[in-house]
């Protein structure tokens, strides 16, 4: 059952060859990011039917959050996602330095991303603008509209799930950034860079939708 | 087949260890079948306990609390740790690669991981159980279930946690179903099996991450009063059956799918008749994953959703019996002018048909508004769906671990034996749930520990005759595991039912740890019985 | 893995700056109203964004089409999941029109809650106007 001597050590033994076990991962990745998309899809089944039955609520409730942390939010995700392409495009052209770099940026564009949804978070406590029966705040804008804690609950529920993303998003770059340093992914082997990529890339993309849908309309 | 055959995966690597931490999808499928057969008996005993107090009317056995919790388990048991994980993970996982022609499945570790992340949702489970139950019923609708003083959490977080298992089960199912066949074993030319492993795995992977956030909903529910599903706090109580629903009801297929796989598997190897339509089941297959995704409201038709969803629903469930029939028509088909042997696995198939039929036709029945209106919550929905799941895939699951446990085990358990027990099941299941659709029709409603007199007799018949039942299907697997002892070895070459699917024609029984000696090499296809003879082999 | 197809840096930094344009775009615009048309108008970019991110940085453009196929797939059970639902909460008391919006009502909690400023501390009730009974309408 042994292989001949040519093949790769990163080649486990159940595959013929390197670009069987790359395309076998890819297609595995492919169907978890679909199991993501219908978790995220779970909520935004949420977000809709609300939103169709409190219209001026969700308006109303919309104008309480921090537009201007939104999108910067939104511009640090995005640059993350180009860094993160950008660290798979280094490694593809045997610029490891390059693609370390790329690396580690993307991560600290994820740790910027948690430190700003903290401050936004953290006013939201203070204010009472929380989910469920915990929310307590009637300000002036808010308080002859109806049922504003469900949009909180869906606000929290929804950006926090993202948020748990981004972090276990940090610990999987934060293992790329010590395999790379450590030179076990190499131009000819980078599949957990580009799988991780994928994922992170979907947080991005989730995020697309979030934004508009809390912050803009 | 090669002569040096001393080494099997049951034997080698030896240790404890070397099971529990294998990444041979071989033992990985006997551990899930060890873990499932735990919970079937669990299940079981709960069942019986039911009947028993079922069996006059008055509460003579147990309170009505202690009833609540004991339906709650058995359901929640019986369809999140046995009928779910057990035909994918143990069948599926033992079979898959070794009808694919692999070595293993794509993802060696995650199927380890999965196993255990199963056994961790089991052990919160088996933690509701000790802390003293659950009493909403397995599909802990809301409000009661966010009011209820009883489990809820650990319950919800057992099938939170179970529910990564199962995707991460279809996942693994589907990159090993494109990637790792051998040359020249194309779509067409798969067992049946695996198509049905395949529409599975879709359905497990599109419809669990609903359950898995509609868990957590349940949940922030509870902790926080998120007010989603709580009318009292603006939210819908509908919206939650919904949720629970556009999970549940494609589950109904997770469980039923695989069963339809084995049933492809059984007929025409013991009618020694080529299978007739094999693309109409392979595609009905995956046209009942798809339907089974527009139909979910017909769980719901009198939760007071509205008017105009309850006529799609009931429209679209109907179109679920088209690929259904597609399938039946094919099995009985295949039997026509074969040589077909009355071998136990093929007493379970042809008790499947007969069943199965019956609870397919009465979910149809089901599915028409008006008369559901009458029947819903009734002991009519109960037996509905123990002729399907039990009648259906229970039997079925039997049907295949009779069929492949020459393969899997090496050894042949008493045929006789095997028989006369198939036949107790098939008796004393009808003589349990039959009664039941009349009880039904009666008026009598599910969940309730006590009843009129009037309900008395069917109810006392059921009670008897679940007795039966359930000493027949423990006969059968003591039968199994009896045929295991050291002097019953089989010769390794066995083929006892003369079938033609790789994992028969290319390795030994029980299988090399690395399933073939050298990669086969495809000569004909699974069930060409008019163009090759494969003699039916027995020796010991 | 030297045959894969390696993109030129060019079209991911040419991806990322139209992200960036459409982020602004999509902001500018929401500071007018279009009535309805807003939420289209947000979906639309946003949904034309998410396509670029999927096409170019997650590869599907080049890759296999049965990941293209996963992906389109979890899109349309969403569609479907959405879909179904709202032909319930959309259509409820289309025979019993009184039942239609029981649920709708105020959640209990809120008569005991104060009024408050926009920081969240309770206020007198003279001060303000309050519009305790609007509701939303439907
Ligand atoms: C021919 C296809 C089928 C149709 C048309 C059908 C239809 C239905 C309908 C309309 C109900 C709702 C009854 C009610 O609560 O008032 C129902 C319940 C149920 N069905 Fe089926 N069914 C079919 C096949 C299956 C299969 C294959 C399974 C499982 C293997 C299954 C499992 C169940 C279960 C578990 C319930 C009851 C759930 C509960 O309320 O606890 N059904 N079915
Ligand atoms: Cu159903």
């Amino acid at each position: 059952m042994s292989h001949d001597n040519s093949s790769p050590d990163f080649l486990q033994h159940h595959f013929h060859d390197v670009d069987q076990q790359y395309e076998t991962a890819k297609l595995g990745m492919w169907a978890f990011i679909l199991t993501e998309v219908l978790t995220f899809g779970g909520l935004f089944v949420a977000y809709v039917v609300y939103r169709s039955w409190y219209p001026e609520m969700f308006v109303g409730a919309n104008l309480l959050l921090d537009v201007n942390k939104g999108l910067l939010n939104t511009i640090v995700l995005i640059t993350s996602s180009l860094t993160m392409v950008l660290a798979v495009w280094a490694i593809q052209q045997k610029k490891q330095k390059l693609s370390l770099f790329m690396l580690i940026a993307t991560f600290l564009f994820a740790f910027m991303f948690l430190g700003i949804k903290y401050l936004e978070y953290s006013h939201k406590f203070e204010v009472g603008q929380l989910p469920g029966e915990y929310y307590s705040y009637m300000g002036p804008e808010i308080a002859h509209l109806n049922n504003p804690h469900i949009f909180f609950s869906i606000y929290f529920i929804m950006t926090g799930l993202h948020g748990l993303h981004v972090a276990i998003g940090m610990g999987l770059i934060a293992w790329l950034i010590y395999a790379t340093a450590k030179g076990n992914l190499h131009s000819k082997y980078y599949t957990p860079m580009e799988m991780i990529g994928i994922f992170w890339h979907l947080v991005d993309l989730i995020w697309i939708y979030l934004f508009p849908l809390f912050y803009l309309i | 087949m090669a002569e040096n055959q001393k080494q099997n995966y049951l034997t080698h690597p030896k240790g404890i260890m070397s099971w529990l931490l294998t990444l041979d999808h071989k033992r990985i499928g006997l551990m899930y079948l060890f873990g499932g057969i735990i919970f079937f008996f669990l299940g079981g005993v709960l069942a019986l306990g039911m009947r028993l107090e079922l069996a006059a009317p008055g509460n003579d056995f147990m309170s009505n609390e202690t009833y609540n919790n004991v339906y709650t388990l058995h359901g929640a048991i019986m369809i999140f740790l046995f009928i779910i994980p057990a035909i994918p993970g143990a069948l599926g996982n033992m079979l898959l690669p070794l009808m694919l022609g692999a070595k293993d499945v794509a993802f060696p570790r995650l199927n380890l991981a999965s196993f255990y992340i199963y056994t961790l949702g089991a052990l919160f489970v088996v933690y509701t159980i000790i802390a003293g139950g659950v009493d909403t019923g397995w599909t802990f609708y809301t409000p009661y279930s966010t009011t209820s003083t009883s489990n809820v959490i650990p319950m919800t977080m057992g099938i939170f946690i179970i529910g990564f298992s199962s995707i991460l089960t279809g996942l693994n199912f589907i990159a090993t179903i494109h990637k790792m066949r051998i040359p020249g074993l194309t779509w067409y030319k798969l067992p049946l099996f695996v198509w049905a492993l395949y529409g599975t795995s879709l359905v497990q992977i599109t419809a669990t991450p609903v359950i898995a956030i509609t868990m957590v909903l349940l949940i922030l529910e509870r902790l926080l009063g998120i007010g989603i599903f709580d009318p009292a706090l603006g939210g819908d109580p509908v919206l939650y059956q919904h949720f629970f629903w556009f999970y549940s009801h494609p589950a109904v297929y997770i469980m039923i799918l695989p069963a339809f796989g084995i049933i492809s598997e059984i007929i025409p190897v013991h009618s020694r008749k080529k299978i007739w339509g094999y693309k109409f089941i392979a595609f009905s297959t995956l046209s009942i994953a798809f339907i089974g995704f527009l139909v979910w409201g017909h769980h719901m038709f009198t939760s007071g959703q509205s008017v105009f969803s309850q006529i799609v629903f009931s429209f679209i469930t109907y179109f679920v019996g088209i690929p259904t029939g597609v399938k039946i028509f094919s099995w009985i088909l295949t039997m026509y002018k074969g040589q077909v042997s009355f071998t136990p696995p093929m007493l379970y198939a042809l008790s499947f048909l007969f069943l199965f039929t019956i609870g397919g036709l009465t979910g149809i029945f089901l599915g028409a508004v008006a008369l559901d209106i009458h029947l819903h919550d009734t002991y009519f929905v109960v037996a509905h769906f123990h002729y399907v799941m039990q009648g259906g895939t229970i039997i079925a699951f039997l049907g295949g671990l009779h069929h492949w446990w020459p393969k899997t085990m090496g050894a042949m358990y008493n045929q006789t034996v095997a028989s006369i027990c198939c036949l107790g099941v098939f008796l004393g299941f009808n003589g349990t749930f039959f009664p039941q659709f009349l009880l039904g029709l009666r008026g009598m409603p599910r969940r309730y520990a006590t009843y009129d007199p009037q309900y008395a007799e069917l109810h006392n018949y059921s009670s008897f005759w679940s007795g039966i039942l359930g000493l027949s299907i423990f006969i059968a697997i003591m039968n199994l595991l009896w045929s295991l002892r050291k002097s019953n070895k089989l010769d390794p070459g066995t083929n006892p039912w003369g079938a033609m699917t790789l994992e028969w024609t290319h390795t030994s029984s029980p299988p090399h740890p690395h399933n073939f000696e050298e990669e086969p090499v495809l000569e004909h296809g699974p069930y060409d019985y008019d163009k090759v003879i494969v003699e039916p082999t027995f020796k010991k | 893995m030297s045959e894969h197809h390696i993109t030129p840096l060019k079209t991911y930094l040419v991806i990322a700056g139209a992200l960036f344009c459409l982020t602004a775009i999509t902001v500018w615009v929401s500071y007018f109203d279009f009535g309805s048309l807003n939420i289209i108008i947000a979906m639309g970019v946003a949904t034309f964004k998410a396509t670029l991110v999927a096409l170019f940085f997650m590869h599907l453009l080049w890759d296999d089409k049965k990941n293209l196929t996963m992906f389109i797939m979890s899109l349309m059970f969403l569609g479907i999941f959405i879909t179904i639902t709202l032909l319930d909460t959309g259509f409820r008391g289309g025979v019993n029109p009184e039942v239609e919006y029981p649920i709708n009502k105020r959640a209990a909690f809120y008569d005991s809650l104060p009024l408050t400023d926009t920081h969240g501390n309770p206020v007198d009730e003279h001060g303000t106007d309050s519009h305790e009974g609007d509701e939303d309408h439907h």
